[in-house]
């Protein structure tokens, strides 16, 4: 054997061997999504809110290979583009809804498929959203007509620590992998308040109180300190003394928990009332996390600077109210208080936690936006675009692809038929990844599997 | 500042119309929630009362120039707990059930005009609303009311004005016994004659002598209440999705002439004709397109706009009473999505008059009480608000407790928080 051919043989043993490890290192349950077909389109004339917060009236959108690819007038075009008049119609990023149960409660909402809430122990960090994801809800399809690209599927609130939330691209495929926002981060639902003290409470377990939720989060993060200090420990030894000792046994629980203390999960906190975000944000300080959002937050208003302070989203509707006691001190306005908190240096965000409410989250803006401009804000519609766009697209920590149409990011797209800030607007046409999702007037648009002959055998459920 | 001068300025017109006999608001766009088409025109009101509508010049105490607003009847809240419900969880602020009384449990009496939901809602619109218990354990059973939502602790109101029932899916029994149910209940209904009334022990003895009436252990009052029923043709209010129970209430409606209204109806659409024909009204969230349950399957959100074809009187709610007023969006996007924009007003309007027997309101007309609101833009675009609301020809008060803590939180940052007004 000559030295070449040892060589060559040595090479194809290293690149097996790192083959073998990047297997064994593939993390669990990756994106296999895969865009629909794409052509190259310019959409001309249109009027825009980018979601950068810019207005631009009857201006050309370039998409390219998927990709916005130029923005301007008089844009020039070969042949073999597509050419859409948008005169006198309305041009968005993809709307984003930052609060979804969608796939995990399901419609029909039945005892058979509602699985958003493992409410067996308050502390389910071991859990992931999207392995109860049902991906032949009828929803996504509705949700798609209202302009949804993208959505963040949280496990329910009943326990302090629910669980793994996923982002999802709306493109109903048959398994979950192939819909899920490739290199979206993980997220971690928490939850505040009354859901928590009432589920476990009402059976003589802990937390039965405010203070006792409080108690239940650190203690969580406390095992989830140990446990990163044994990892930690473990990784920074010699490749001797690892073989020496052994590698901490994995724990799902405290493997997710962690991942929040190593800032690659984001910490999603539902949590209604003032007082119980301020302390939710000294917990994070204590253990060295940080919250992303703070969702339903009816009191938000009241703490707009520390939630501006400390880079917080407010994930908010623009007016529910009064359903529970911690949902009492409803403001219209908090919304646009939260955007304009710390010289408009807030984050705000219009979710919906609801399968009607994610159609029409740009009217839920046009609310928020009105009561803002009543309350005395000087708020443009463009801004308020981006509580629905790139603001939900940043907390969902997909912004550098998504979220805005910025030159060189995803081509989803939304033509609307007026401005959608009026009730009267539909959503036309919808690009994801450049390949059109949905289109009305030709009444192209996604069945499930469910829709398929339920009513009549010979029609799919929306078929007149 | 703009806040402050905005809420003098209320004040000022609280104030003037206080002492007003007579108002008169000019150059509106009026949709009277009568006419297919708006006109412009002027309203004076006298008295609490329309006293004339015309193109003409008129004089008056207090005069509101409504140029470019468009004024519309108060928005009538179909099938709301508005007054019997403050805190949706908070079971001690819950007066919407009994546990004694079926079909004749009342919810008139525990209506509370102080109520949060109250100002709130008129704020943005809503001037009346009818109040629902919830389903009781009869399929057929509980009262409803109509209230003004003046906030006045002498109330006005309607005592049980309807009932209310359901049918549909359910985990424990068939819907064929609910119907079986039903036509027992109904049956027995139709026997009584009002002399077998006369005391409670009368009652009582026909109870022991109705197999159905004894097994639900039905009390007078629930007796009472079923031979109003069938005896004064009071609206009955069945809540039910499925097209074949649909068809199924159609049918008892006509054994029994009863004045039925039908809510929910999500598969409506696949029994339109019938509904049509049978004159039966509806009771519709426009804005729900959800396949909710598997009775609900042909959900759809041109739901409205096929009703609206077939001629049916369509009325809609929304399920959320704290802003029960977001029936205007609902409206909205049955507009959007193919419903005549006057349909859509009457619906929330002069068709809830006219179904639930409320005499003199929900339209905009000579000698009917002045329940009117002039807005701020197209009152079917969620962000308009009202700039004036009448309720019995008296301007409100839109301060709310919501705007208070608005401006709690958004003025006087010299002061503590708590300081604050």
């Amino acid at each position: 054997m000559n030295m070449t051919k040892l060589l060559k043989l040595s090479i194809f043993f290293s690149l097996a061997f790192w083959g073998l490890i990047n297997f064994l290192n593939a993390e669990p349950f990756e994106s296999t999504y895969t865009p629909l077909p794409s052509q190259n389109i310019i959409i001309r004339n249109a009027n825009i809110y980018d979601g950068e917060g810019n207005e631009l009236l009857n201006t050309d959108l370039l998409i390219k290979d998927r990709k916005i690819a130029a923005i301007g007038n008089d844009l020039p075009v070969t042949d073999d583009f597509e050419v859409i008049d948008a005169s006198g119609k309305w041009v968005t990023p993809g709307i984003i809804d930052i609060h979804s149960h969608m796939g995990v409660y399901p419609a029909p909402g039945v005892r058979t498929s509602s699985d958003g809430n493992e409410a067996t122990s308050p502390v389910t960090a071991d859990v992931w959203a999207e392995h109860s994801i049902w991906v032949q809800d009828p929803q996504y399809t509705l949700a798609l007509s209202g302009g949804v690209t993208a959505f963040h599927v949280l496990p329910g609130s009943a326990n302090l620590i629910g669980g793994r939330g996923v982002t999802v691209k709306n493109l109903q495929r048959n398994t979950i992998n192939s819909m899920k926002f490739p290199n979206a981060p993980h997220s971690l639902k928490m939850a505040c308040g009354e859901n928590p003290k009432r589920v476990y409470g009402n059976r003589q377990q802990a937390p039965s109180t405010r203070m006792g939720n409080i108690a239940g989060y650190r203690k969580a993060w406390i095992e989830a300190e140990g446990y990163l200090n044994r990892l930690n420990e473990y990784e920074s030894k010699s490749d001797e003394a690892k073989e020496m000792g052994y590698k901490p046994t994995r724990d799902l629980e405290l493997d997710t928990l962690a991942g929040v203390l190593r800032g690659e999960i984001l910490v999603h906190n539902h949590c209604y009332r003032a007082d119980e975000m301020a302390s939710m944000i000294d917990v994070a300080k204590e253990f060295g996390y940080k919250i992303t959002a703070f969702h339903h937050g009816v009191e938000a208003y009241k703490i707009a600077d520390l939630l501006a302070e400390n880079n917080i989203c407010g994930a908010l509707w623009a007016d529910w109210w009064g359903f529970k006691h911690e949902a009492y001190d409803m403001v219209q306005a908090n919304i646009a208080i939260v955007d304009q908190a710390r010289g408009g240096t807030g984050c705000a965000i219009v979710h919906s936690d609801d399968a009607i409410g994610i159609q029409h989250l740009n009217q839920e803006a046009s609310k928020a936006l009105s009561a803002g401009l009543r309350a005395g804000y000087d708020i443009s519609k463009a801004r308020a675009m981006n509580w629905i766009t790139s603001n939900p697209a940043k907390a969902a920590g997909i912004y550098d692809q998504t979220g805005s149409l910025k030159v060189g990011k995803n081509a989803d797209v939304v033509i609307w038929s007026k401005n959608p800030f009026s009730v009267y607007a539909l959503a036309e046409t919808v690009f994801i990844d450049g390949g059109l999702a949905y289109d009305r007037e030709s009444g192209f648009y996604p069945s499930s599997d469910f829709d398929v002959g339920i009513i009549n055998s010979n029609k799919n459920r929306l078929e007149e | 500042m703009f806040t402050k001068i905005f809420k003098t300025f209320l004040c000022l017109v609280f104030i003037s119309s206080l002492f007003a006999d007579t108002t008169l608001i000019k150059n509106a766009t009026i949709y009277d929630g009568f006419k297919n088409i708006p006109f412009e025109g002027n309203i004076l009101i006298e008295n609490g009362t329309i006293k004339r509508i015309s193109s003409a010049n008129m004089q008056a105490d207090f005069v509101i120039d409504a140029s470019g607003m468009i004024v519309t009847p108060g928005i009538i809240g179909t099938d709301t707990n508005i007054g019997i419900v403050e805190i949706g969880a908070l079971s001690v602020t819950r007066d919407d059930s009994s546990e004694i009384y079926s079909i004749g449990f009342s919810i008139h009496d525990a209506f509370n005009p102080k109520s949060t939901l109250i100002p709130w809602n008129r704020s943005n619109g809503v001037t009346s609303a009818l109040s629902l218990p919830q389903n009781t354990s009869s399929p057929i059973g509980g009262l409803g009311s109509y209230f003004l939502l003046d906030g006045e602790l002498d109330i006005t109101s309607n005592k049980d004005i309807v009932m209310i029932g359901n049918v549909g899916g359910s985990s424990n029994k068939s819907r064929a016994e609910t119907f079986a149910v039903m036509d027992d209940l109904l049956s027995f209904a139709s026997s009584i004659n009002a002399r077998d009334l006369s005391s409670d022990s009368d009652i009582a003895e026909l109870i022991e002598g109705s197999t159905i009436a004894d097994f639900m252990e039905l009390h007078p009052r629930d007796v009472k209440a079923l031979f109003k029923l069938v005896n004064d043709n009071l609206p009955l209010i069945i809540s039910t999705h499925r097209a074949s129970d649909i068809l199924k209430l159609i049918e008892l409606k006509e054994k029994y002439s009863l004045n039925l209204i039908i809510k929910g109806a999500q598969d409506a659409s696949l029994v339109a004709s019938q509904i049509a024909e049978s004159n039966t009204p509806l009771i519709i969230n426009p804005i729900n397109n959800i396949p909710g349950s598997f009775d609900e399957l042909a959900s759809n959100i041109e739901m409205a706009s096929r009703l609206e074809k077939k001629g049916i009187d369509i009325m809609f709610n929304t399920p959320r009473s704290h802003n029960f007023h977001l029936v205007r969006q609902g409206a909205g996007v049955a507009v959007a999505n193919g419903m005549s924009y006057e349909a859509a007003l009457k619906a929330i309007t002069s068709t809830p008059a006219n179904v639930f027997n409320i005499e003199q309101r929900g339209e905009i007309k000579t000698g009917y009480f002045a329940d009117i609101v002039i807005w701020d833009a197209d009152p079917l675009e969620p962000s308009s608000m009202p700039e004036y609301v009448f309720i019995n020809g008296k301007v409100i008060d839109l301060t709310t407790r919501s705007s208070r803590l608005r401006d709690r939180y958004t003025t006087q940052p010299e002061k503590p928080n708590t300081y604050r007004n």
